[in-house]
C-alpha cells in the first residue's frame, strides 16, 4: 500500500499550507464582495422618511430603543452563556471519545458533573427565572388599568 | 423595441417579472370580516401557497404586497400609510372588500371612503366580504399586470425610464375617483336616508298609519318591593316610569344617581351586581319634545334572578354634565368615556382625559342629533389627512404616571397577536409587563349612527358585521329586541332554525377562536385543521342561507326562506363527524405540557372582578360563575333544548380554553336535537305588520305584496318606545338598546358588546405577568374588534 499522495498538494486538505489559506480566503471575500456589491448595486433604496423609522406595529416609537437592561437581564445572559459554551467542549470530546479514552471519559464526567451541579443551584435559587428577586411583587390588583388608579 | 440592447433588457424584463410574480410576500393589514377570509385563503383547504404566495409577513420590511382587507378607519389611516411607506421597494397594493375599496355600506364619519384615496392601489377585490376565492383571483391578477406592465430591468439596472411597482399616487375624488358609494353617475339624486328620510320621510304615510302599542312589562312581586323600597329611601328621586316595555325603569336626578346605583349594588334584594350597560340618548330631536336634553341611561342586572332594572337620568343644556360613577363600578370608565366622545355629556370625576373612539381633536359628537355623520358629506379623507392625524404617543397615554427606565412598548394596532387592530401599550421591566393602557377605536364604523337612518328592517345586515364571527347570532340578539318591541311572535319553526343556526355559528367562532389562540401559544397545525371543520359548518350555513360569513337571513317574525331539501343530511353529517375531530383537538393539545405550562395560572381573574367589569360569557365563566342567558333569561327556542353549562374555577387562561372546549360538545347536542325535532310549520310570522311575508304568498294576494312593499321601501313602523335585550353570542352577553319614536328608523340604536367590557378587565390579568402571557391572555378572551368599536 502506498503512501497517500494528493494530487496537488498544495491544495490538500491533509496538508495546510499558506497557499491554499489565501486561494480559499480570497474566494470567500470575493463572492461576499460580489454578492454585496449587487444586493446594494441593484436594490432600491429609499433612504429619508418612514423608511428609517423603527416598526412599532405602525406607530410612532416612544423614546429611544436603546434603554438601561435590567439587572436580571444579564444574569440570563451569563448563564446562557456558561451553559451554552459547555456544548463546544462536550461536541468536541464526542467527536474524538475514541482517542480521549478512558481518561478523556472520566474528565468530561467529572467536568459535567460540576456544571451540572451549578445548573441545579442555580435553578434552585430561582435564578432561571427572571422575575425573581426583581423589584416588588406586582402581582395584579384591581383597578390596575384605566382609571382607577 | 429595437436594438440589441433593448433586446437584452427585454428579456431581463422578463425575467425578473417572472421572479417577482411567482415569490409574492404579502402583508397582511387585516381590519374586517375581509380578513378573516383572506385568513381562510391560507388554510388547508385553500392553501396560498399554490397560488405564488406564501406565509403572511407580519411586518412591512418583508414584504413586497399590502393587502388591506375591511373597512379602512379615520384613526387607522395613519398606521396604514405607514406600513406602506415602510415596506420594501417595488410594492403592490391590494385592497380588499367594498368597505375598504369604497367605504361600501359604511357611509359614516368614521369610515375612509377607499384605499385608494391614502395610498396608491393596483387590484381591486369586490365583495362583502369577498370570498377566499377571491383573494387567488386577486392575486392572480397582480401577478398578470406584474408579467404583462412593468418594466424593471432599466431601474434595477440604475438605468432611466422603465417601471416597478405597480401604480404610484393617490386617487382625487372627483378627479379620479367617485366617492359615491352607488357608483359614479348619481350626482343630484340624494343619498338615501339624507333628505330622504331624515329627520322625518316628507309626506311619508308612516304617520297615518296606525300600530298597536308596544307591550307592557309586568311588575313583578319582588320588583314591586324593590319600588317600594327604592321610593322608601328615595323618595321622587327614584321614581318608577308608569310604563315600560321591558324591565322597570326609574327616573333619578343627577345629584342622586351615584346613591342610587352604589344601594342597588349593595344593599338592595336582589342586589344588581352588574352594570351591563350605559349609555345616552340625544332627545333633542324628539317628535314630543321632553324637558330634558339628554338622558343617561342605566342598565343594571341581577345574578341572583336574572332580572333587569333602568335607571334614567335627565340632563339638560347645550353641554351638560353629570357624575362619574366610577366609583361604584369601575367599569363605567369605558362607556362614560364613550358617551362624552359620542354625545359631549362631560363626567365629572372621570379620571381620564382622553377621548376613546374618535381620533384626538375630532371635532363634534357623532351621536348628537344635530351631527350629520355621512362621510360622503364630509371632505375627503387623504393622505394628507392620515399625515396629520397621529396615533397619540405612548408617553402621553400613560400621563401622570412615572415610568422613568421603563420601556414602553406599542403592542399594536397592527400586530398578529392583538387579533384586530387593537392598541396596547406595555411598560415594561425586562420582560414583566409593570403597567398598561388600551386604545380603542381603530375600528370604530358608527353602527349606532347608521341605525338612526336605516329602516328597521335595513338594518339587519349591519347587524352580521358588528361580530364578524358570528354571523346570524348577531341577526338574533337585534331582532329579540326589536320583536319584544313590536309583540311579534315568532313561529316555532323559526326559533328552532334560529336556534341551530346560532349554534352553528357559535362553534365556528369558537373553532377560529381555538385555533388562533393556540397560534398564539405557537402551535401551528391546529388552526389549520380548525378551519376544517369551520368551512364545513359555512358550507351548511351557504347551503341553507345562501351566505358564508354574513347571511343577514333572520327576519323580523322569523328566517327568510324554508329550509331547503337536503339540509337535515349535511348536519347530520356534522354532528356524526364532529365528536371524533374534538376528541383529536383534545389529544393533540389539551395534553400538551407547553400549553399546559402556558396557560395554567395565566392571566388569573378573580369572580368578584369579573362582575364587577361586566365580564361575560365564556370569560365569565371560567371563574366559576354558571351563567348564560340561554338557561338564565331564556330567549327563543332555548327552553326546549337539553344541553349543560360548562364552568371551571380556574378563572385562567387554561380554564377559558376548557369551558370553550366543552361549549362546542355542548352546542353540537343542540344542534342534533334541533334537527331532530325540527317542527313543521311557517317560517316566517303570519300577521306582516312590521315583517315581510312569505314570498310565494307576496306572489299570489295582494294583501301580502302590499305589505311586502310597504316594509321594504318606506319600512315598517314600529311603535313608541325602549327595549333592551341581550343574547348569549358566543362571545359573551350581546345587548340592543332600542329606542323607538314610532318612526322607520331607530331613534336611537344601541349596542351593548361583550367585547367591550371584556376588553377593560385585561390590565386586570396581565398586569404583573410576563410579555409572553400578555399573548395568552389576549388569546383565550376571544374578542374580536367590531364588537368592541361597533
Amino acid at each position: 500500500m502506498s503512501e497517500f499522495t494528493p494530487l496537488i498538494p498544495a491544495f490538500s486538505p491533509w496538508e495546510p499550507s499558506g497557499l491554499s489559506l489565501s486561494v480559499f480566503g480570497a474566494l470567500v471575500l470575493g463572492l461576499m464582495g460580489a454578492m454585496l456589491f449587487l444586493a446594494g448595486w441593484l436594490g432600491v433604496k429609499m433612504p429619508g422618511g418612514e423608511k428609517r423609522r423603527a416598526y412599532e406595529c405602525g406607530v410612532i416609537p416612544t423614546g429611544t430603543g436603546s434603554f438601561r437592561y435590567p439587572v436580571p437581564f444579564f444574569l440570563t445572559a451569563v448563564f446562557f452563556l456558561i451553559f451554552d459554551v459547555e456544548t463546544v467542549y462536550i461536541v468536541s470530546w464526542a467527536l474524538a471519545w475514541d482517542t480521549a479514552g478512558l481518561p478523556g471519559l472520566i474528565r468530561m464526567g467529572g467536568f459535567i458533573l460540576i456544571l451540572g451541579f451549578g445548573l441545579a443551584y442555580a435553578w434552585r435559587k430561582g435564578g432561571l427565572e427572571p422575575e425573581r428577586g426583581f423589584g416588588p411583587d406586582r402581582s395584579p390588583t384591581p383597578g390596575s388599568g384605566e382609571d382607577a388608579r | 423595441m429595437s436594438g440589441p440592447q433593448d433586446m437584452a433588457l427585454n428579456g431581463l424584463d422578463i425575467v425578473i417579472n417572472w421572479s417577482r410574480k411567482n415569490s409574492l410576500w404579502p402583508l397582511f393589514f387585516g381590519l374586517s370580516c375581509c380578513f378573516v377570509e383572506e385568513a381562510a385563503a391560507f388554510t388547508s383547504r385553500y392553501d396560498i401557497a399554490r397560488f405564488g404566495s406564501e406565509v403572511f409577513r407580519g411586518s412591512p420590511r418583508q414584504a413586497d404586497v399590502l393587502i388591506v382587507s375591511g373597512t379602512l378607519f379615520k384613526k387607522v389611516a395613519p398606521v396604514a400609510l405607514r406600513l406602506y411607506e415602510q415596506m420594501s421597494s417595488p410594492k403592490w397594493v391590494i385592497s380588499m372588500g367594498s368597505c375598504s375599496n369604497s367605504g361600501g355600506m359604511y357611509d359614516v364619519y368614521s369610515v375612509v371612503q377607499g384605499t385608494d384615496q391614502i395610498i396608491p392601489v393596483d387590484v381591486y377585490i369586490p365583495g362583502c366580504p369577498p370570498r377566499p376565492e377571491a383573494v387567488f383571483d386577486g392575486l392572480l391578477r397582480l401577478q398578470e399586470m406584474i408579467a404583462a406592465g412593468e418594466r424593471p430591468a432599466r431601474p434595477v439596472l440604475g438605468l432611466a425610464g422603465g417601471s416597478q411597482g405597480g401604480r404610484e399616487g393617490v386617487l382625487t375624488d372627483g378627479v379620479d375617483k367617485c366617492r359615491d358609494p352607488r357608483g359614479p353617475g348619481y350626482a343630484g339624486i340624494p343619498v338615501r336616508g339624507t333628505p330622504a328620510t331624515e329627520p322625518w320621510f316628507r309626506e311619508s304615510r308612516a304617520d297615518l298609519m296606525w300600530t298597536p302599542p308596544a307591550p307592557v312589562h309586568e311588575i313583578s312581586t319582588p320588583e314591586l318591593g324593590q319600588a317600594r323600597s327604592l321610593a322608601a329611601l328615595f323618595g321622587q328621586d327614584a321614581a318608577l316610569e308608569p310604563a315600560s316595555t321591558d324591565m322597570p325603569t326609574y327616573r333619578v336626578p343627577k345629584k342622586r344617581i351615584i346613591d342610587v346605583l352604589r344601594h342597588l349594588k349593595t344593599q338592595s334584594a336582589p342586589r344588581y351586581a352588574r352594570l351591563e350597560d350605559l349609555t345616552a340618548v340625544d332627545e333633542t330631536a324628539r317628535r314630543q319634545r321632553p324637558e330634558n336634553d339628554y338622558t343617561l341611561v342605566y342598565t343594571l342586572r341581577s345574578l341572583e334572578d336574572a332580572s333587569l332594572l333602568r335607571l334614567k337620568v335627565p340632563l339638560a343644556g347645550g353641554s351638560p354634565q353629570a357624575p362619574s360613577v366610577t366609583t361604584v363600578w369601575p367599569s363605567a370608565s369605558w362607556y362614560e368615556r364613550e358617551v362624552r366622545d359620542m354625545f359631549g355629556i362631560a363626567f365629572e370625576g372621570l379620571a381620564n382625559p382622553r377621548s376613546l373612539l374618535l381620533p384626538p381633536g375630532w371635532e363634534g359628537h357623532p351621536l348628537r342629533k344635530g351631527y350629520q355623520g355621512r362621510a360622503t358629506a364630509m371632505p375627503p379623507f387623504t393622505s394628507r389627512e392620515a399625515r396629520r392625524m397621529e396615533p397619540v404617543d405612548a408617553g402621553e397615554l400613560f400621563a401622570g404616571r412615572d415610568h422613568a427606565g421603563e420601556y414602553l412598548l406599542n403592542f399594536g394596532p397592527h400586530h398578529y397577536a392583538t387579533h384586530g387592530v387593537f392598541r396596547y401599550v406595555l411598560a415594561l421591566q425586562g420582560e414583566t409587563i409593570t403597567d398598561m393602557e388600551m386604545d380603542i377605536g381603530y375600528h370604530h364604523r358608527g353602527v349606532e349612527k347608521i341605525g338612526e337612518r336605516q329602516t328597521w328592517h335595513q338594518f339587519i345586515p349591519y347587524t352580521d358585521r358588528v361580530d364578524y364571527l358570528v354571523g346570524l347570532a348577531n341577526n338574533f340578539t337585534y331582532l329579540t329586541a326589536l320583536e319584544e318591541l313590536a309583540g311579534v311572535q315568532v313561529p316555532e319553526r323559526a326559533q328552532y332554525i334560529r336556534v341551530m343556526l346560532a349554534e352553528l355559528f357559535r362553534l365556528s367562532n369558537h373553532l377560529v377562536w381555538f385555533g388562533t389562540f393556540v397560534q398564539d401559544l405557537g402551535m401551528m397545525s391546529p388552526v389549520f385543521y380548525a378551519f376544517r371543520e369551520r368551512e364545513q359548518i359555512l358550507d351548511i350555513v351557504e347551503f341553507i342561507t345562501g351566505g358564508r360569513m354574513h347571511p343577514s337571513w333572520f327576519r323580523i317574525g322569523g328566517v327568510a326562506m324554508d329550509l331547503p331539501s337536503g339540509w337535515k343530511d349535511m348536519v347530520l353529517e356534522f354532528v356524526r363527524v364532529f365528536p371524533d375531530r374534538l376528541k383529536q383537538y383534545h389529544a393533540a393539545v389539551t395534553g400538551n405540557p407547553i400549553v399546559r405550562a402556558r396557560t395554567r395560572g395565566v392571566g388569573r381573574l378573580k369572580l368578584s372582578d369579573a362582575v364587577d367589569w361586566g365580564v361575560s360569557g365564556p370569560n365569565l365563566r371560567a371563574c366559576g360563575l354558571e351563567w348564560d342567558l340561554r338557561r338564565t333569561a331564556p330567549y327563543g327556542a332555548y327552553p326546549d333544548f337539553d344541553f349543560d353549562i360548562p364552568t371551571d374555577t380556574g378563572g385562567d387562561c387554561y380554564a377559558r380554553y376548557l369551558v370553550r372546549m366543552e361549549e362546542m360538545r355542548q352546542s353540537l347536542r343542540i344542534i342534533e336535537q334541533a334537527a331532530a325535532r325540527m317542527p313543521e310549520g311557517r317560517y316566517v310570522a303570519g300577521d306582516s305588520r312590521y315583517g315581510l311575508p312569505e314570498n310565494k304568498a307576496a306572489l299570489k294576494d295582494i294583501e301580502s305584496l302590499i305589505h311586502h312593499f310597504v316594509n321594504v321601501t318606506r319600512g315598517p313602523r314600529l311603535p313608541e318606545g325602549e327595549v333592551y335585550r341581550a343574547t348569549e353570542s358566543p362571545r359573551g352577553e350581546q345587548g340592543y338598546y332600542l329606542v323607538s319614536d314610532g318612526g322607520c328608523a331607530a331613534y336611537r340604536m344601541r349596542l351593548r358588546t361583550p367585547g367591550f367590557a371584556n376588553l377593560q378587565a385585561v390590565p386586570l390579568m396581565s398586569v404583573g405577568g410576563r410579555l409572553a402571557d400578555f399573548v395568552a391572555v389576549l388569546g383565550s378572551i376571544d374578542y374580536v374588534l367590531p364588537d368592541i368599536d361597533r
